[in-house]
């Protein structure tokens, strides 16, 4: 068989987006995350610090995340019924609500900021943000509380990879076609 | 106060792998079936090509909950809705060999199987030809006696090509990895495209997932499949000797009971163990079936690993079927291992590959963050190659589903599972990890590595034997106390090998269907 790689990404694409029906004003409007982030659409299931954190640390995992829409993908998708949502939290065990998970990971790090640099968690300055970053990273790192930081920074990493490298513009970016057999009907407005 | 609805022959519980394959067998010989499943109706046009929408397709509340050293991956392994865990399933599908269903008696290890390789046999023959298999059963050197495979093997891309080359090198064989995929086009389903999509799920049908061979073929008999229909409890009559039917939830709450002359539970392992203690009555204070005291024991799952390797040739790793595209089995037989290990591996080569997710690029490397990520997906997108190594799991009495406190919102306890990976098992994938490196590195690998020791498909809890106090059904998969009460998938296995469970799920739920039809008339006597 013979592989005509430009062709399968000629083929894959139609400049298709991940768009989620976000709430504006009363409607509900379909948006990509980061349409959605341009248009300061409200966040409904974090707080502006809780988002602020997720969005430095999500930009620092993968810088591009943060224009992407990251914190509001994970704010829609956080008030998605869970059996529907798509965070990859799910399939860590995570237990429902999501949103639980995402505050105590916050939580955990804004405990972090202050035990290690004295600073709230989105104000760390860059090297500072990276140590923090080394520290959640690590396997089995844990609050007092027994919370898995690890798994935390796992999950948020990969809601970035999602905004950033899982949409078609994302395949295109690494030059890997995608060809789909389905784009998702409400989702992506291919 | 329940609502009872009408009688039915069979109700079926479970609408993925092997309820599937009960529903067709049954409602082709005439019986009328229902198929209650507690997830979404779902359409093979459902299935989105997206990692992300792929989750979708997983339980948003689990029933389990893990207290044990070692998780098996419940929800990973679980699906939800019409077609189960097997409508994003990737179609890897080797039989068992011979030895794997006499472990105990030429080993004195685990358990032994009611019966002989040779008694499944042309049950999986049959399912293959149903499905349409492809693969290369001359090449595939270790595959035991067995009908040639009715399509021709899946691609191989220089993904493979490459990895391959390593194999080769270290004396090692490979073969054309046997798959449930069509490679042409068969019985009106069209043949694979090669994309990579299979874990969203082939919406085209090249992929034997449950909706597009064996659902359609049951509701065309006639068996009606109804979702949001969560079965709480199997129920018996008032002395305790026959079940009479089922108890279920549906969308809106209500209590149901649904009458009817036979059951079968395939709700996936855990929760087929679940439902039997959940049913406990005055007649089975312990829960159904349960007189051996052994349901929801000899819990396995495979011991699994991905390994990893950037290669200095473009791989085309975005083309192919998600399964892979080559097997090896050399270290398939069960003694004479490096460190002692028992038990017996198998490899899965040249999976394909997408940016995220958890089998994606980025997740081959979590230690990597910020810009040197984006360098990484990059690199990874051209070079990155992969596979999977499957280790073998030893039925243990003390890895176990009981019930836990917490319940479910029908105020049903959920299932607790404890567990540990066999410290045989643990020895073999410490062999696979090294074995692996090796094999990437002789490929011509800049970087090889392996991910952490991962639970891939999940096995017993309600394991047959011969011996009625030492299993829980006998070779039909009928239940030893209860002659109208079935059950279907991986949590009859009583032994895990290292092979992907669904083919053989298919091959005894054929049998076992097969049984039920025959020999209709007594059962429901
Ligand atoms: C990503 C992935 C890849 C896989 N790849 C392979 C592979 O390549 N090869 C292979 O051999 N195997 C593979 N598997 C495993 C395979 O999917 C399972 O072995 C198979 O689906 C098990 O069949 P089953 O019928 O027991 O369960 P399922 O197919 O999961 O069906 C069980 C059904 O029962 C329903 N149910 C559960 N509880 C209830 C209840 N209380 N009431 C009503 N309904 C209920 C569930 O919602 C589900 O739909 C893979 C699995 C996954 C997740
Ligand atoms: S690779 Fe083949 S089997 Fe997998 S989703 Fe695509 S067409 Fe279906």
């Amino acid at each position: 068989m013979t592989i005509n790689r430009r062709e399968f990404i000629k083929r894959g694409l139609g400049g298709a987006t991940l768009a989620l029906a976000f709430e504006i004003g009363g409607g509900s409007l379909l948006l990509t995350p980061q349409q959605a982030r341009a248009q300061a659409v409200p966040l409904q299931q974090l707080t502006a610090d809780e988002a602020a954190v997720l969005e430095r640390l999500a930009e620092a995992l993968l810088p591009g995340a943060a224009e992407a829409g990251v914190t509001h993908f994970i704010d829609h998708q956080l008030g998605e019924d869970p059996g529907d949502c798509l965070l990859i939290a799910k399939y860590f065990q995570v237990r429902p609500p999501y949103r639980d998970f995402y505050r105590q990971g916050v939580a955990g790090c804004e405990q972090l900021a202050q035990e290690q640099f004295k600073q709230k968690a989105a104000k760390l300055n860059v090297a500072q943000l990276d140590q923090l970053i080394k520290m959640i990273g690590k396997p089995g790192t844990r609050t007092p509380e027994g919370y898995d930081l690890s798994l935390f920074y796992l999950c948020l990493r990969s809601d970035a990879v999602d905004v950033v490298y899982g949409t078609p513009e994302g395949f295109e970016r690494l030059n890997v076609p995608y060809m789909a057999h389905i784009m998702p009907p409400e989702g992506w407005n291919g | 106060m329940a609502k009872t609805l009408e009688k039915v022959d069979v109700v079926i519980v479970g609408a993925g792998a092997a309820g599937s394959v009960y529903a067709a067998v049954l409602a082709e010989a005439g019986r009328s079936v229902l198929v209650l499943e507690r997830g979404v109706e779902r359409k093979l046009g459902d299935l989105y090509s997206s990692q992300t929408w792929a989750r979708r397709l997983k339980w948003g509340a689990p029933h389990v909950v893990e207290d044990g050293p070692d998780s098996i991956w419940y929800n990973f392994n679980a699906g939800h809705g019409f077609g189960g865990a097997a409508i994003h399933h990737y179609g890897v599908w080797p039989r068992y060999h011979p030895e794997d269903f006499e472990l105990h008696s030429r080993y004195g290890k685990g358990l032994d199987w009611p019966y002989s390789y040779e008694t499944l046999r042309p049950w999986y023959d049959q399912v293959q030809k149903d499905v349409g298999m492809a693969g290369d059963a001359k090449k595939e050197i270790w595959r035991p006696i067995g009908d040639p495979y009715p399509l021709p093997p899946v691609l191989v891309s220089n993904h493979g090509k490459v990895l391959a080359r390593g194999f080769e090198q270290l004396g090692l064989h490979t073969a054309p990895i046997p798959m449930a995929v069509l490679t042409e086009p068969y019985n009106g389903r069209p043949a694979c495209i090669w994309d990579g999509w299979c874990d969203a799920g082939c919406p085209i049908g090249a992929l034997a997932n449950p909706l597009a061979v064996y659902l359609p073929r049951a509701q065309q008999a006639g068996a009606r499949l109804q979702g949001n229909a969560h079965i709480s409890r199997v129920l018996t009559d008032k002395k305790g000797e026959k079940v009479i039917g089922v108890e279920y939830y549906n969308r809106e709450g209500e209590r149901i009971v649904q009458p009817a002359d036979a059951v079968v539970l395939c709700a996936f392992t855990v929760e087929n163990s679940r439902i039997l203690l959940n049913s406990a009555n005055s007649h089975h204070l312990d829960g159904l079936a349960n007189s051996s005291g052994l349901v929801g024991r000899y819990l396995m799952s495979h011991p699994a690993l991905s390994v990893f390797g950037m290669f200095e040739e473009e791989m085309q790793n975005y083309l192919g079927a998600t399964g892979g595209q080559l097997i090896c089995q050399d270290a398939f037989p069960k003694t004479g291992n490096p460190n002692g290990a028992f038990g017996s591996r198998q490899w899965e080569i040249g999976l394909a590959i997408k940016p995220n997710d958890l089998l994606g690029i980025a997740m081959s490397r979590p230690d990597i963050y910020g810009n040197a990520l984006h360098q990484f997906m990059q690199e990874g997108a051209r070079f990155l190659g992969s596979m999977v190594g499957v280790c073998e799991d030893q039925p243990m009495r003390d890895n176990r589903i009981s019930l836990a406190k917490d319940k479910d919102r029908f105020g049903q306890p959920l299932a607790r599972v404890t567990y540990q990976v066999s410290e045989e098992g643990r020895k073999l994938w410490q062999n696979a990890t090294k074995e692996g490196v090796d094999i990437f590195k002789a490929a011509g690998a800049k970087q090889a590595w392996h991910g952490p020791m991962a639970g891939q498909h999940i096995m017993g809890g309600t394991v047959m034997g011969i011996d009625r106090n030492k299993s829980v059904t006998n070779g039909e998969a009928q239940t030893h106390d209860l002659p109208n009460l079935f059950i279907g998938g991986p949590s009859v296995f009583p032994t895990s090998s290292s092979i992907n469970s669904t083919f053989t799920a298919h091959a005894v739920a054929m049998k076992s269907a097969h049984y039920m039809a025959n020999n209709w008339g007594q059962l429901a006597d």
